[in-house]
């Protein structure tokens, strides 16, 4: 039992309270940000001054930014990173709704088979990519496709797949059926029941989806050094992957170049803010 | 439903991924765990060598060390970030000007490759370059090696993870604590808690399910750093920093010894999936309560 305070008393301490919490909150977020911040302030400055006195903010100038833009395949590598992702997203997206409908909706002979299915592609899950980057190369090699884009589609799209399951029914399994029932007594076939009826109540997840698997796509490094060897093919992560020998003792030019890797991700993060944490996130908190 | 539930369009809706994920999942898996029982080096046929890759990991010093390493990372990391975490959740989930800005900030680092987040860190980190130890020369402290040097390493890649998830811990607890139900704290409150009896009585035990969570996720996400120790120190020196995936990525494809490397896979695989099946366990727990 605490002592018995006035409301006042109470109401202003708990007002100063929440002035140090909100203190602390902005203080901790810096903190954060704080490496964020260093290597912008370090991308305006000359590589002596980064070794000599990286403060003087007298000293800044966008010299590394030209150097970078003309040194760098920008263009090359986000061209080649959209490309993979948008190609592996939508057929990931596409066959894994398309096998999460079969398991939720459709109705099979045998329960078994059905339940036993999606517990089959639920225990990918557990598997770690690491596992798998030998036996892809060599099933790219075996099926003549790598040192193609498709090298690192195909693992992008089976990789993609028990994650967007897990999501995917988990969401159709809330998802009452009485509209679906209504549009197939309406004559609705198989095609224009999903076109019409299932897919639009399923924009939220199927954005939350593509969320996922996009963040993925532009971040995943261990199957692009393997299954790339085409200076040309070359994308964002595997770029910077390289910048450390590229650059060399250029710090000033290679945190440019971090920084023009980096702001366009933070910018397209600012604008879909709320859907990017909850695409991140939904698989866990949902489980 | 039933009259769209012909045995065809079954299969057609079905097929093309139980196909992918069959040639691209379960397939490479079972294919590695076989090449972990031959001598393969690239070229000519696989021999059977049987465990010999297994034993031969056993008496390797860097297999242990890397294994040490991971271990170092997993606790390390935890225990900063749990508590650390949740506090900052607790925080935030106060009412004050900025605030959902300061929840989108966190959780920025999150979203950055971590690629580029091992080499945002170089430049905090490095002895020659790095923020850190001229912040400590400044003030007059010593200047240890946070990475490349021998001890410290594993250390520093703990606090680089830290950084990179403490933004997708902290969203989990805050999601959580959405969830708690409003009458039982103001009751609790009227009865005279104050506020860390409440939060250690009262929010933290109705919060167990969500710290579950966090730290079943996070261990996972150990298992699978990678990158921050490929772009800070390779692995090095003399792979005394290496973890048991990027050792695993040089004895497969800087060493090629398919063999050894499969080895290791298969090990790393079977921790990851004791820890899932424990996360799977929960889950399960949760829903029969």
């Amino acid at each position: 039992m605490s002592a018995p305070t006035s409301p006042l008393g109470r109401r202003s301490r708990r007002r100063t309270g929440g002035i140090v919490a909100a203190i602390a909150a902005y203080l901790i977020t810096f903190l954060i940000l704080l490496p964020i911040l260093w290597i912008v302030l370090l991308s305006f400055q000359s590589s002596e001054k980064i070794l000599s006195n990286p403060l003087d903010l007298g000293s800044l100038s966008l010299l590394n930014y030209v150097h970078t833009v003309t040194s760098l395949p920008l263009a090359q590598m986000y061209g080649n990173t959209i490309l993979l992702a948008v190609v592996s997203v939508t057929i990931g997206t596409a066959i894994s709704f398309m096998v999460s409908f079969a398991l939720t909706r459709m109705i099979f002979r045998r329960r078994r088979v059905q339940s036993g299915l999606r517990f089959y592609i639920l225990a990918g899950l557990a598997v770690p990519v690491y596992i798998l980057l030998f036996p892809v190369y060599r099933l790219d090699l075996a099926l003549g496709v790598f040192g193609s884009y498709a090298a690192l589609i195909i693992p992008y799209v089976g990789v993609s797949i028990p994650f967007n399951t897990l999501l995917l029914t988990g969401f159709l399994r809330d998802l009452p059926t009485e509209i679906e029932e209504a549009a197939i007594i309406d004559g609705a076939g198989l095609t224009r029941l999903i076109w019409s009826v299932v897919l639009p109540v399923m924009r939220p997840v199927i954005a939350t989806v593509l969320i996922f698997n996009v963040v993925y796509v532009f971040n995943e490094f261990p199957f692009a050094s393997i299954l790339i060897n085409n200076p040309d093919m070359t994308t964002v992560s595997l770029a910077v992957s390289q910048f450390q020998g590229q650059y060399s003792v250029d710090y000033g030019g290679m945190m440019a170049a971090a920084t023009l890797v980096l702001l366009p991700q933070l910018v397209i993060y600012a604008i879909f803010q709320k859907q990017v944490i909850a695409g991140m996130t939904m698989g866990a908190v949902k489980g | 439903m039933v009259w769209l539930s012909s045995r065809w369009k079954i299969a057609i809706m079905a097929a093309p991924a139980l196909i992918v994920f069959t040639a691209l999942i379960v397939y490479p898996v079972i294919y590695s765990a076989g090449y972990s029982l031959t001598d393969f080096a690239g070229f000519g046929d696989p021999a059977f060598v049987g465990l010999k890759n297994y034993i031969d990991l056993g008496n390797d010093p860097f297999f242990w060390s890397s294994l040490r390493n991971t271990i170092i990372i997993l606790v390390v990391s935890l225990v900063i970030l749990v508590p650390g975490s949740f506090g900052l959740a607790l925080l935030l989930r106060r009412r004050f000007p900025g605030g959902g800005a300061l929840r989108a900030l966190v959780f920025a680092p999150v979203i950055i490759a971590p690629i580029l987040v091992g080499l945002i860190w170089v430049f905090i980190l490095d002895p020659k370059i790095g923020l850190l130890d001229r912040l400590f020369g400044a003030l007059g402290l010593p200047q240890p090696e946070w990475i490349g040097g021998n001890v410290l390493t594993p250390y520093s890649v703990a606090l680089v993870f830290v950084w990179g998830s403490v933004g997708f811990a902290m969203t989990i607890f805050y999601a959580g604590l959405q969830q708690l139900p409003t009458d039982i704290l103001e009751a609790s409150s009227l009865d005279g808690a104050s506020g860390w009896k409440q939060l250690l009585y009262i929010t933290v035990p109705l919060m167990k399910e969500s710290f579950a969570i966090a730290t079943v996720l996070l261990i996972t996400n150990v298992f699978k750093i990678f990158e921050l120790v490929f772009v800070l120190t390779n692995g090095g020196p003399v792979h005394r920093s290496e973890t048991l995936v990027s050792y695993m990525y040089f004895i497969t494809f800087n060493n090629q010894q398919y063999g050894s490397g499969m080895a290791l896979a298969v090990i790393i695989t079977v921790l990851g999936a004791v820890v899932s099946l424990g996360y799977l366990l929960l889950l399960r727990g949760r829903k029969s309560a």
